[in-house]
Order: C-alpha cells, then sequence, then structure tokens
C-alpha cells in the first residue's frame, strides 16, 4: 500500500473557500445559524487535528491498555451523546447505557478482530480504534433514535401503555409494543443504506481504502462485514440499553416516571 | 368492594377531587355523572393506579391499594377506556397480543370460541378481524375494545363512555350486555339516562 496523497497547505486553503458556499448561503438566506456552523466547523477542525496528533501515538505505541483505555473513552462519549441527544436524564441513564455500549461493542468488535480479520493480536489499535469507531458510530445515531423514541412513545402514548396495563399485562409485557416500534424505527435508516450502498452511495470506509491503496474487491469485503457488525452491534446496545433503563425508569406501580425526561413535553 | 375514602387529587392548583368517598359492592352498577372536567375519568385512573391521590386512601376487597397491590388489580378488573388509541395493526392481532399476556393466557382458546358470537352480537362483520385498526370507525373502535375486554372473562367493569359513537339501538345493546348481567360490578361513565327495567343503577354525582 502506498497510502493516499498527502494533502498540502494550499489544498487545505481550497478547502477553506469551498466553506464559502455554505457560510454564504447561511447568511443570505437568514438562516440563523451561521454561529453554529462556524463554531461546528472550528470544533471539527481542532479536535481532529488533536485527534490526528494523539492517533499517531497510539498507533505507533500499539500498547493494548492504550488502546483499550482509549476505546473506552470513545464508548463513553458516544454513551453520553446518546443519553443528550434523545433528551433523557444523564443521571439516570449514564450507568445503564454505559453499560449497554460497552458489552455490545467490545463484543462486536473483539468478534471482529478475531473471526473475520482473524488478527494475532485482537487489541490492534487500527482494528480497534478504526473499526470501533465506524461501529460506534452507526450504532450511536441508531441509539439516538432507538432509545429515545422507546422513552418519547412511552410517554406521547401513555394511555395506550396504560391500556395494556389495564389488560393484564405485566410491565414488560406492556412495553414489548414500544420497543418493537422502536427498533424498527433505529433498524430502518441503516437497512435503507444497506439497499442502496454501492450505487447511491460509496461508504467512508471504502473510499478510505480505496484511496489508501486497497483494491476495491477487498474494500468490498469489509464494507459488507462492517455493515453487519453495524447492524449486529445496533440490535445488541439498543435491546441492552432498554432492558437496562427500564429498571430505573418507573415507579413500582408501572408508572413512567416523570424525571427522566430532560424537557417537558 | 371498593371503598373509597376521602380522596383529594388536584392538578397544578385546581382541585379535581376533593375530599371524596362512596363504596362500590359485588354486583353494583354505579353511573358516574358531572360536567366535563370534574374528575370522572380522573376516578378511573385512581382506582387503577395511574394516578395516585394526593390525599384518603382507596382500598380493593379490604385491603388498600398499594404500588404491589394494584397489579393485582389491574388483573381483575377489565378498563374500557375513552380513548379510543387501542395500538396499531390488525384487529385479530390486538385480540391475539392480549390473549398471550400470561395473566390472560388460560383464556386463550375460549377467546378463539367467543370472538364470532360477540362479533355477532355487537354487530361487526367477521371480515373487521383482518382490517387495520386505523381504518375503522369511532363505533368500530369502541365495539372492538369491548369485546378486547370480555374475552378477559373479569367480573368488574370499569366502562368510559363505551357507546358513544354508537347509534341508539346498538348503545341500549351495550349497556344491556353489561348492566343486565347481575354478576358483572359496573362503575361507568355514560351520557345517556337508559335505565333498563329490574336494574338498580346507582349514580354518583360528581360536584
Amino acid at each position: 500500500m502506498n497510502g493516499a496523497t498527502d494533502l498540502s497547505a494550499f489544498s487545505m486553503f481550497m478547502c477553506a473557500i469551498l466553506l464559502l458556499v455554505p457560510l454564504i448561503a447561511v447568511w443570505y438566506f437568514k438562516l440563523g445559524i451561521t454561529k453554529n456552523l462556524v463554531t461546528s466547523t472550528l470544533r471539527m477542525a481542532v479536535q481532529l487535528v488533536l485527534i490526528g496528533f494523539f492517533l499517531e501515538y497510539v498507533f505507533k505505541f500499539n500498547n493494548w491498555f492504550l488502546n483499550l483505555l482509549w476505546f473506552l473513552v470513545m464508548i463513553n462519549a458516544a454513551s453520553f451523546s446518546v443519553i443528550k441527544n434523545s433528551g433523557l436524564r444523564i443521571k439516570q441513564f449514564a450507568l445503564p447505557v454505559l453499560l449497554s455500549f460497552i458489552i455490545a461493542n467490545f463484543f462486536v468488535v473483539l468478534y471482529f478482530n478475531y473471526f473475520i480479520a482473524q488478527l494475532d493480536f485482537i487489541l490492534d489499535a487500527k482494528y480497534m480504534i478504526a473499526i470501533g469507531g465506524m461501529v460506534l458510530g452507526n450504532s450511536l445515531r441508531s441509539n439516538v433514535i432507538g432509545l429515545g423514541d422507546f422513552y418519547k412513545s412511552l410517554r406521547r402514548d401513555e394511555q395506550l401503555y396504560f391500556y395494556k396495563l389495564a389488560l393484564g399485562a405485566t410491565k414488560y409485557e406492556a412495553l414489548l409494543h414500544f420497543a418493537k416500534k422502536s427498533f424498527v424505527a433505529a433498524l430502518n435508516p441503516t437497512i435503507a443504506t444497506m439497499a442502496t450502498m454501492g450505487i447511491v452511495s460509496l461508504p467512508g470506509m471504502m473510499t478510505g481504502q480505496i484511496l489508501g491503496g486497497s483494491v476495491p474487491l477487498v474494500a468490498i469485503k469489509y464494507q459488507i462485514a462492517i455493515m453487519i457488525a453495524i447492524l449486529a452491534s445496533t440490535v445488541l446496545s439498543i435491546s441492552l440499553g432498554i432492558l437496562f433503563t427500564v429498571g430505573y425508569s418507573f415507579h413500582k406501580n408501572g408508572i413512567l416516571k416523570k424525571e427522566i425526561f430532560r424537557t417537558n413535553p | 368492594m371498593f371503598d373509597i375514602q376521602n380522596i383529594s387529587k388536584r392538578f397544578s392548583e385546581s382541585f379535581v377531587l376533593q375530599n371524596f368517598s362512596f363504596q362500590i359492592s359485588r354486583g353494583d352498577k354505579v353511573n358516574i355523572t358531572g360536567r366535563s372536567g370534574i374528575g370522572k375519568t380522573t376516578l378511573f385512573r385512581l382506582l387503577l393506579g395511574f394516578e395516585k391521590p394526593d390525599s384518603g386512601t382507596i382500598s380493593f376487597e379490604g385491603s388498600v391499594l398499594t404500588d404491589a397491590s394494584v397489579w393485582e388489580l389491574r388483573r381483575r378488573v377489565a378498563y374500557v377506556s375513552q380513548d379510543l388509541n387501542i395500538g396499531t395493526g390488525k384487529v385479530q392481532a390486538l385480540f391475539d397480543e392480549t390473549m398471550s399476556f400470561r395473566a390472560n393466557l388460560k383464556y386463550k382458546e375460549g377467546a378463539a370460541i367467543e370472538i364470532p358470537q360477540l362479533f355477532d352480537y355487537f354487530e361487526l362483520q367477521d371480515s373487521l378481524l383482518q382490517k387495520d385498526i386505523e381504518t375503522l370507525s369511532g363505533g368500530e373502535k369502541q365495539r372492538v375494545a369491548i369485546i378486547n375486554a370480555l374475552l378477559l372473562k373479569r367480573d368488574i367493569f370499569f366502562l368510559d363512555e363505551i357507546s358513544s359513537a354508537l347509534d341508539k339501538p346498538l348503545r341500549i345493546k351495550v349497556l344491556d350486555y353489561f348492566l343486565l348481567n347481575p354478576d358483572f360490578t359496573v362503575l361507568s361513565v355514560s351520557h345517556d339516562n337508559y335505565l333498563p327495567s329490574g336494574v338498580e343503577i346507582k349514580a354518583l354525582k360528581l360536584n
């Protein structure tokens, strides 16, 4: 592999010029998100530069403890992002969501490294952090939909939940209906993406590998494997996430605690 | 059977129920009346443990309801809500789901036989079973909810305006079904001033 061509300072400058397109559009149409756009772009640049330097060292040392620790930091950030973006309270959800993410993502990434990539060193930095990042990033999005939708739909359709309880359902029996719906909502985007993959979109992983010098036929094998890994980790983390949080989220009489939400409806 | 003692419930600043007491005995037919917003639905919700009274107690068969014992009560009472959000999917799937709950499993086989009979009594076509709940009319949904409750083989009924979307002959048929059965204990909200002969209906006016 000869790797992708490095981008010069001039290239990055031209990249900044391209940023004028969204900036001017946002300003011209008075969309009111100019500040958001600028801060987000700056944050992205600063974070990526820092991570770039950091990862250089992580890849160089390739120390199992450091790799593990960094993966845990990534999982931690993902869990907090899920809780925040689904409108739930950190205090009640931090532990159960973190636990569900750790179990789901460790299982999938270690399975990938051991059985699919067949690495000798299954905690290898390149695989653990790159594959882990892709799996985590994608299951994060699905979890925001899945876990968020689960609790939001319970609040919105509380009458329906009560109706099921009055029909003699246990808490778990009544929740099954809501869990099923949230699962479908969470998995649908991934399923739709898979159906158009290769035709509409060349996924980031393939692009990266092709630029990095892999032949397309190798890249697609990884892409197929990674999509299945994403599905597996999504299903695992949503099920465990719901399972671990329902214990905290209801009063003894089966009523949903209103204090689990950060905002009122 | 039910003993409600001095319960008060308020939402934000206004009392919905204040120092309210009454008793229901086995076989009673009680009709709750009162202007809208007075707390008729709240009363059902309190009795089913979906709300807690700010003060006062509710007893069921001699023991005060607690967070733990309310589950038993929910398995004894059949509740037909005024809210017609009874789910999504096919009507048959709704019945199947209800009968799949552990508490109802023993009635599953009987339900298969009873559904056609109840459909016949409440004047619904069997083909309705394969329709999506969302496509039903209000009156059809009400009858499906009533049948869903009857399949549970319970003898205490909380009926919250269950016939409001039905025409008069059908309304009477629905009310007769519950009021004429001496074994049924019925607590209902209904705007019909219908009194079948030979049945004593206790009026409970909230104000």
